[in-house]
């Protein structure tokens, strides 16, 4: 998780802020809309020049390579990857990275990122070739030992780029969507009395509650990436975080079966446990999967 | 998902090297089968001279078998079909839900067992060709 | 492959059967190349020995089971391979009727040839 670098940082902050009240002084305070291109120059120099004094004091350093595409600017219509030097300090995540790189020398850098500390689920990257956390990957662990020499930012494959690092959810969102996830039980207890869970069903679905919707396994699965119909692995969880939630009565399990059955359901999972593998939470979601295939099938038998 | 452009290598199968155990176990079953169901086919084409008289099916068989390349084929043909045994248990075991934290180590031993039975194989499979 | 039966879903039902014919052919196929390979050589296999070896009931009705689940797991697997691989619409109305076609006639066809070579006549 990003840990909040101490003494780097600290000045980063300082000097971004310092940056933002210069504009925002000339913006409001002198009636001007926007700094003039002077002004643009300068900051510039001057935030280069401190990105370059801070190379050059540093210790160690690690190249970031970026990809850079946006469909909006013409220079950046053709996707290509961008070289920022970066001070290496201890602890560092590679969200911290991105984020020196963006204050210091390139502030059209574009990633999502909010908590910082693996909760949000915002900045699922796809970083030396596989789908991380930003914010939950130490630099230094990218590296067999020591720190990288260069660290491979994209974004997530298999989605659609809508500006560098930035894509789009929307798709992922809707596969979430239609497993219904939520409780939608009619027969709760009256009253103040509580809808009580076992302590064993609440370690069954314990690992399932994790999901923080980062979009990691979605875009490591490739049936899903060749199979928009898919539900996907982050999907299918959650149809099991509630399926298996003894909580929920069995018309709604049922109902919910029902969904995660169709030929575009569990079926299409082929085990390849990509998702499992790069899940930031740790979620058996291979297990999950092939647990709910195992409850369909028993769940048809009955009938016949 | 569609692609405003391509991004090329940066998806798919030009990223076979960072490729992990169980992407890799999925890729060798489904080639596997493949040449499997195609053997299966040619498999019985070939046994159905058997209804062009027994003669005819003792010859095809016969002479089939004297080519050194069938041999080798059969070799071949061997260590697809244990690979795709082997996976298959595993990939049993996996619907069962047992093991699934050692599945890539259960892949590896399928395809070192693999190995290992079919180099143990050869003398009695080239017997009589070379 | 996917006849309708009342409530039997059929995708969770082909997925089934996927893994009981694998399960059966894990054995057999084992077997098979046994028998064929290290007890009798393939190189010295004639239409006797195949006789002889079909007119046992039990080896008989192995290999015809044998056969078949093969195909059913063969065909069957090769549609998954397709339908993973996102197709849909008429391609995937002509790849699954092909493949029944493919299915039903290999079938025929060993039913037909393990006859002959037991000499059973009908």
């Amino acid at each position: 998780m990003s840990t909040g670098i101490t003494k780097p940082e600290e000045e980063e902050e300082t000097e971004s802020q310092a940056v933002g009240a210069a504009r925002a002084a000339g913006e409001s305070a002198y009636g001007q809309a926007r700094m003039d291109e002077s002004e643009i120059d300068a900051a510039n120099e001057a935030s280069q020049r401190r990105a370059r004094r801070a190379v050059e004091d540093a210790d160690r350093t690690v190249e970031l390579k970026v990809f850079r595409y946006d469909p909006e600017v013409p220079e950046k219509e053709e996707p290509r990857f961008d070289s920022f030097t970066v001070p290496f300090a201890k602890g560092m995540t590679v969200l911290d990275a991105l984020m020196w790189a963006r204050d210091h020398y390139d502030s059209s850098l574009t990633f999502r990122h909010s908590c910082r500390q693996a909760v949000c689920g915002s900045d699922a990257l796809f970083v030396d070739g596989k789908q991380r956390l930003g914010c939950k990957t130490q630099v230094a662990d990218l590296a067999d030992e020591g720190i990288p020499g260069e660290v491979r930012i994209e974004p997530l494959p298999h989605a659609e780029v809508v500006k560098d690092l930035v894509v789009d959810m929307e798709h992922f969102y809707d596969q979430m969507e239609s497993v219904e996830p939520y409780f939608q039980d009619e027969d709760t207890p009256d009253g103040l009395n509580e809808q009580r869970q076992s302590r064993e069903n609440r370690e069954k679905i314990k690992m399932s509650t994790r999901c923080i919707w980062c979009g990691a396994c979605m875009s490591s699965c490739n049936i899903a990436a060749g199979n928009n119909e898919y539900l996907g692995p982050a999907a299918i969880n959650k149809a099991y975080r509630f399926a298996m939630d003894e909580r929920e009565g069995e018309d709604l399990t049922e109902h919910r079966l029902n969904i995660i059955e169709q030929e575009h359901g569990v079926w299409r999972c082929q085990t390849q446990f990509s998702c499992t593998e790069v899940c930031p939470k740790d979620i058996p979601l291979t297990e999950h999967i092939q647990a709910l295939k195992r409850e369909a099938v028993k769940k048809n038998l009955k009938f016949w | 998902m569609s692609q405003s452009y391509d991004r090329g290598l940066v998806e798919d199968f030009g990223r076979w090297t960072e490729f992990s155990a169980g992407m890799w176990a999925w890729i060798f079953h489904k080639f596997t089968g493949w040449v499997l169901v195609g053997y299966l086919f040619t498999h019985i084409a070939v046994l159905s001279t058997a209804m062009s008289g027994p003669e005819v099916y003792t010859s095809t068989l016969q002479g089939l078998e004297s080519l050194l390349i069938v041999r080798f084929l059969e070799v071949g043909l061997l260590a697809v079909a244990v690979f795709h045994i082997l996976n298959g248990v595993r990939l049993l075991l996996v619907d069962l839900g047992i093991g699934l934290e050692s599945q890539d180590r259960s892949f590896y031993a399928s395809l070192i067992l693999t190995g290992a039975i079919v180099v143990a194989s050869v003398p009695t499979f080239l017997a009589g060709a070379v | 492959m996917s006849q309708r039966y009342s409530s039997f879903e059929p995708k969770g039902t082909r997925w089934l059967l996927q893994r009981l014919t694998a399960a059966f052919l894990v054995v057999v196929l084992a077997f098979h190349f046994m028998l064929l390979h290290f007890v009798n050589h393939a190189a010295d296999v004639t239409f006797a020995g195949t006789q002889m070896r079909m007119q046992t009931a039990g080896y008989f009705v192995t290999m015809v089971a044998f056969g078949l689940t093969a195909t059913f797991h063969g065909v069957n697997g090769v549609y998954n391979a397709l339908v993973n691989q996102g197709i849909d619409g008429t391609a995937k109305a002509v790849v699954k009727y092909g493949l029944v076609l493919a299915g039903l006639l290999l079938a025929v066809q060993i039913v037909r040839l393990s006859l002959v070579m037991a000499g059973i006549s009908l």
